[in-house]
């Protein structure tokens, strides 16, 4: 069967300074890992370059077995990414900004209702995204991440501003899906995830560092 | 058909935003006022020399209205990182930049429909149905490269500088036609729509030329 993710020296660089790598990353379809690491790791990095926001400065890197910097188009289909910041915008309505994807991802807009509910957002369906607080705008990010029933999902430390029922929540979205995840939160890592990737100046710290914590 | 319906989106989602926060047309519309009265101080205009310089007032003010509007297309989006939310879904990066390129252009409509009747009221500039369809086929063409450098500016820390530098010799075509088209319709030369023509070869061209280099500036 495909991997859902083989890295082979993968490497992300900004100037001289060398952010990532190289690293060597398999994983399977509905596996989900828990990227860890201190600040300046190259959690991000890694994370961007799965969700094809960015493209390596060396290395291969296939998802569904393909080449991520050359199929793009029709990678995206098939993720979902929250970044650091929700990446929403401000102006439109939470109902308006998922319209907005649904038609950027070529479906209908029927589901969107029933999307809002499930993240607990129905009724501030009419409510302007500059008018909610930090945790329900991670929400609707999360929310906007999962409208296309994406095989794999990307989150960059999706658990900032979440109440314990939004991290309920989140359980329920990456269920069934392939999952990596970056976080600080070791709990949360130990909850979703069945591995761990530690990372140390942009490297793989080894797994059973990783793996010690989630035993924790 | 899918590549209408994504850039129609992006372009309602961009005239909503505006049309909501109100932030660019009533500050454009200042200026485009204050930029008039100025100029009828600053060239004492009369009813012989009005006709004349009208046209280069026009020309000058709507390339830097259209700096500003066009420098605004990528910059808040790209901080807040939904302009990477949208790029990265399966649309393409033609499709969202398409919209954001109708956007601006009919922003910049907007402008022109204040900066015609100003030019009227103030500078006495005589106006036609063919200074109207002038400016309007420049600012098809002008919104596609505006909005092309815009991207690529927005990514660097000068953006401010980067885009007139950029922009605005690849608009002498449009200024320098454009602006011929409508000395004549002011003073009253026969009716001639070469300058149209032009105008139109104008914006098929960078309308295609800024479509083919937007995946490469957007989607890095």
């Amino acid at each position: 069967m495909t991997p859902a993710v083989r890295a082979h020296g993968l490497v992300q660089r900004f100037g001289e300074r060398i952010a990532l790598g190289p690293l060597d990353l398999v994983l399977n379809s509905g596996e989900r890992i828990a990227v860890l690491g201190g600040n300046g790791a190259g959690k991000t990095s890694l994370l961007r370059l799965l969700a094809t926001a960015a493209r390596p400065a060396a290395g291969r890197l296939e998802l569904f077995g393909l080449d991520a910097a050359r199929q793009r188009d029709r990678l995206r289909a098939r993720l979902g990414y929250v970044g650091h910041q929700p990446g929403l915008h401000p102006a439109l309505t939470v109902r308006e900004t998922l319209e907005l994807f649904a038609t950027l991802h070529g479906m209908g807009k029927e589901g969107v209702g029933e999307q809002l509910e499930v993240v607990g957002l129905g009724r501030l369906a009419g409510q302007r995204v500059d008018r909610l607080s930090r945790g329900q705008q991670q929400r609707l990010a999360l929310a906007r991440a999962v409208l296309h029933d994406p095989e794999l999902l990307v989150l960059d430390e999706p658990d900032a501003s979440l109440d314990a029922e939004g991290r309920g929540l989140l359980g329920q979205l990456v269920r069934g899906r392939t999952l990596v995840m970056a976080t600080h939160d070791r709990a949360l890592a130990r909850e979703l995830c069945g591995r761990g990737l530690l990372l140390h100046g942009g490297r793989d710290a080894g797994d059973p560092w990783a793996l010690r914590l989630m035993e924790a | 058909m899918r590549f209408i319906s994504v850039a129609l989106a992006v372009a309602g989602k961009d005239l909503r935003s505006e049309w909501r926060g109100r932030e660019l047309l009533p500050a454009l519309a200042q200026f485009i006022i204050l930029a008039v009265v100025i100029a009828n101080f600053a060239f004492d205009l009369d009813l012989t020399t009005g006709p004349r310089l009208s046209p280069g007032i026009l020309w000058l003010v709507l390339v830097f209205a259209g700096l500003v509007a066009f420098g605004r297309t990528f910059a808040a989006e790209r901080e807040q990182a939904s302009l990477e939310a949208m790029l990265l879904t399966p649309a393409g990066p033609t499709a969202v930049f398409a919209g954001k390129a109708l956007a601006a252009a009919a922003l910049l409509a907007v402008c022109e429909l204040v900066l015609l009747p100003a030019m009227a009221v103030f500078l006495g500039s005589p106006l036609s149905p063919l200074v109207f369809a002038t400016v309007l086929l420049a600012t098809v063409g002008m919104a596609a490269l505006g909005c092309l450098f815009a991207a690529l500016a927005a990514q660097t820390r000068a953006r401010e500088l980067l885009l007139p530098v950029l922009a605005m010799p690849l608009w002498i075509p449009f200024v320098v036609v454009g602006g011929r088209a409508v000395q004549a319709s002011m003073t009253g030369a026969p009716l001639n729509l070469q300058p149209l023509a032009v105008l139109l070869d104008f914006d098929v061209l960078f309308v295609v030329v800024a479509s083919l280099a937007a995946r490469f500036v957007l989607d890095e």
